[in-house]
């Protein structure tokens, strides 16, 4: 797998975080902000160290976790934010950007990766006595590793661009790394060209030791191969957006026309209803451009499951199903931080011990499969493994020593137990590890899962295993929503999460302990007074229900009046002082009203 | 122009599939050869663009055979086919001077890769 095409996304994606490390950084000098501010810059600091890790930059993701220690010390109270840690803080964020960016370049940034990456690596025990060399590791299922490093430094030595090997002779226990010493007029180009092109190579880096003339252009990475007989445009995403934007847009404003429409018969009408035909397919190529199959992301995922095992000392057989289901590549890449948080803890927390998969009577290799489907208008990810499972009686002990609020009696559902594990610093680890962290990341997964209009179901059972499914909307840009009346108002529902609709009157509304019940068909669900929750204070009574299905469970929503199904636009927003947090966004509807885009996870 | 490939190997199930392979990429398959020797013979007759060298060969194997091409022709481009677990044989090839290698079962897209590698 070339993993250098993965190089655009990191990047960025790492400058995002880099920022919003800086921000939070600043934000710790207000007494205030503070305690919200660490957890930021812990989740960025977090974020790097694994997205570095996947990529191979040991030294960077070692940084990271440097950074991260240190932010644990103040957190814990250990040290304060004075004026002297704060520099610290701050010069590790700048050394961390150094840091991806040389990586990311192949080059060391002033002040050496290098030095950083003390770490005992098996790439790192190569002592290169060069100032200009590639670093080279060969794939790990490579049958004849010995032959494959000669070839190629012959190849790359005929080709006038490298002096010699390190080691200069590679005997019968040669495990994979060495290193070309470049000759100093090298053409680097050439040298990726050939490296790259090598499928022996698992990864390589190259490193120019000296230091960097103030003039260097780091080298642009490389363009992904393009697939046979497509030709594809690089387009900036941000341009796409645009477009996907304008045209939301347009179709909203077509939907008013026709409504319009609908009261006159002119020859106008005509004109509408072919221009409402040429924008909807505009809208389906717009969309279909934004769709990219979620193995852009997946294909980073078993090396970083691979090393993440080894690590740890897990014995796990990993698989990916439904690699080419296609989604948003906005939402893509906004779930990959998620899911490598969901794999990582699957690994470091699921996953048992091969000894203590056979002491439980278990095959010694565990199961570990990420799995996407599609269903209806989402897409759901799953990460399923058959580890321990959690364990309810810690999770709860740990949430009450934390003073959590937890469930009184002993029976805890798995939504339960999630939404404890979801609570912020909440981690049942009982050690720091390199790869999990200290549980900095299920509320990061569900803030973030819900920041993009999906939602997340755990189901766990002790000694047999735990699933995560996310079920996400196929693209950000438009969405279907069911449009709704409570209390004078019109909201929207996203119809990701909307099972089916009802007349109130062709149920019957029952209180079951205390609570109301609608009971549908042979079902007992749940009923939420949306009235009750939007505080409203106008008359008028309920007429229907949205049942909103949540993971496993399905409540009703009683609103006053079903108004119809749109197509909306929705721009995220945090909400103002005062909103209640139930509200994901808000659009613009057909007649051109603003309104409020609900989140039936919050009022769930 | 096409280029040129000689393919030796005693088995003509390995023949037919690298022919297969190397002419869908555009090769011309000049010559095949069953044995080391006539693997030599036939690369004086045709003097092709790119040998694949099956390493165990009856009557004179592939790493001879190389050795013997390279003496009179030190540019001859020779890509091994090894079977897995030959690597000694294959940096013995190596050393005697053979270009490039490819691992039984043949992955098309590793043989192409060498072939590329070999032709630069």
């Amino acid at each position: 797998m070339e993993l250098n095409r993965y190089l655009d996304l990191y990047l960025s994606e790492s400058h995002d975080h880099l920022r919003l490390l800086n921000k939070s950084l600043l934000a710790l000098e207000d007494r205030a902000a503070a305690p919200g501010a660490i957890e930021e810059a812990f989740r960025a600091a977090h974020t790097i160290k694994g997205m570095s890790s996947t990529m191979g930059f040991t030294s960077v993701s070692d940084m990271a976790h440097e950074l991260e220690n240190l932010l644990d010390q103040i957190r814990t109270g250990v040290r304060t934010a004075d004026a002297g840690t704060m520099d610290e803080l701050l010069a590790a964020a700048d050394a961390l950007e150094h840091a991806v960016n040389a990586a990311a370049t192949g080059t060391p940034a002033p002040g050496g990766v290098e030095a950083a990456a003390a770490a005992p690596n098996a790439a790192k025990r190569l002592d290169v006595d060069a100032d200009f060399y590639a670093r080279i590791s060969l794939q790990e299922d490579e049958p004849m590793k010995l032959a494959r490093a000669m070839i190629l430094t012959r190849t790359a030595t005929s080709q006038g661009l490298a002096e010699r090997s390190v080691p200069e002779q590679f005997t019968d226990d040669f495990d994979g790394e060495f290193a070309l010493v470049l000759k100093p007029d090298a053409d680097e180009g050439a040298l990726r060209k050939l490296l790259e092109a090598a499928s022996e190579i698992a990864s390589f880096r190259i490193v120019r030791a000296a230091a960097v003339p103030a003039t260097h252009a780091p080298a642009t990475p490389t363009a992904p191969a393009p697939a046979p007989k497509v030709n594809y445009v690089r387009v900036d995403q941000r341009r796409l957006d645009e477009v996907a934007d304008s045209l939301g847009e347009i179709a909203i404003l077509q939907g008013r026309l026709d409504q319009v429409m609908n009261s006159d018969n002119s020859p106008l009408s005509d004109m509408v209803t072919r221009m409402t035909r040429l924008i909807s397919e505009l809208q389906h190529s717009i969309l279909a451009m934004r769709m990219v199959p979620v193995a852009d992301v997946f294909d980073r995922f078993p090396r970083m499951v691979r090393d993440a095992a080894r690590a740890l000392g897990k014995d796990v057989d990993f698989k990916i199903e439904g690699n080419d289901i296609e989604i948003d590549r906005a939402i893509l890449e906004e779930v990959a931080d998620p899911l490598v948080h969901l794999l990582r803890n699957a690994v470091d927390h699921g996953i048992e011990t091969p000894a203590e998969r056979t002491k439980a009577k278990k095959p010694a290799k565990a199961k570990l499969v990420l799995r996407a489907w599609r269903e209806r208008s989402s897409v759901r990810i799953q990460v399923q493994e058959d580890g321990r499972g959690v364990n309810a009686k810690k999770v709860l002990a740990k949430a009450r020593a934390l003073g959590l609020a937890v469930p009184e009696t002993g029976d805890v559902g798995n939504e339960d137990l999630l939404r404890i594990l979801c609570a912020p610093g909440f981690s049942t680890a009982e050690q720091v590890t390199d790869v999990s962290g200290r549980g900095v990341g299920m509320d990061a997964v569900a803030a973030k899962i819900r920041a993009l209009g999906g939602a997340i179901d755990m189901q766990t059972r002790l000694g047999h295993g735990t699933t995560f499914t996310l079920r996400l909307p196929l693209t950000l840009a438009i969405a279907q929503a069911l449009r709704v009346r409570v209390g004078g108002e019109d909201y929207a529902i996203p119809l990701t999460h909307v099972a089916e609709a009802v007349e109130l009157d062709s149920c019957e509304i029952e209180r079951h302990k205390g609570r109301e019940v609608l009971r549908l068909r042979e079902e007992v669900l749940p009923l939420v007074r949306l009235r009750t929750v939007m505080r409203s204070t106008q008359n008028g009574s309920e007429s229907a229900a949205v049942i909103a299905e949540l993971g496993e469970r399905r409540t009703a929503l009683a609103v006053d009046e079903l108004v119809g199904r749109e197509q909306i636009l929705v721009k995220q927003f945090d909400g103002a002082v005062g909103t209640l947090p139930i509200f994901s966004g808000v659009t613009l509807l057909a007649d051109g009203r603003p309104a409020l885009v609900l989140d039936p996870v919050s009022v769930v | 122009m096409l280029r040129t490939v000689l393919i030796c190997d005693d088995a003509v199930f390995m023949r037919t599939m690298l022919s297969d392979i190397l002419s869908h990429a555009g090769f011309s398959i000049v010559g095949e050869a069953q044995t080391g020797k006539e693997a030599v013979a036939k690369y004086k007759e045709l003097q092709p663009d790119l040998v694949t060298m099956d390493i165990v060969m009856p009557d004179m194997g592939g790493i001879e055979a190389v050795r013997a091409i390279c003496a009179e022709y030190p540019d001859a481009k020779i890509l091994m086919c090894s079977a897995m677990g030959q690597q000694s044989l294959v940096v013995e090839a190596i050393q005697a001077g053979a270009r490039d290698f490819v691992v039984k079962p043949f992955q098309p897209s590793r043989v192409l890769e060498a072939v590329q590698r070999v032709l630069g």
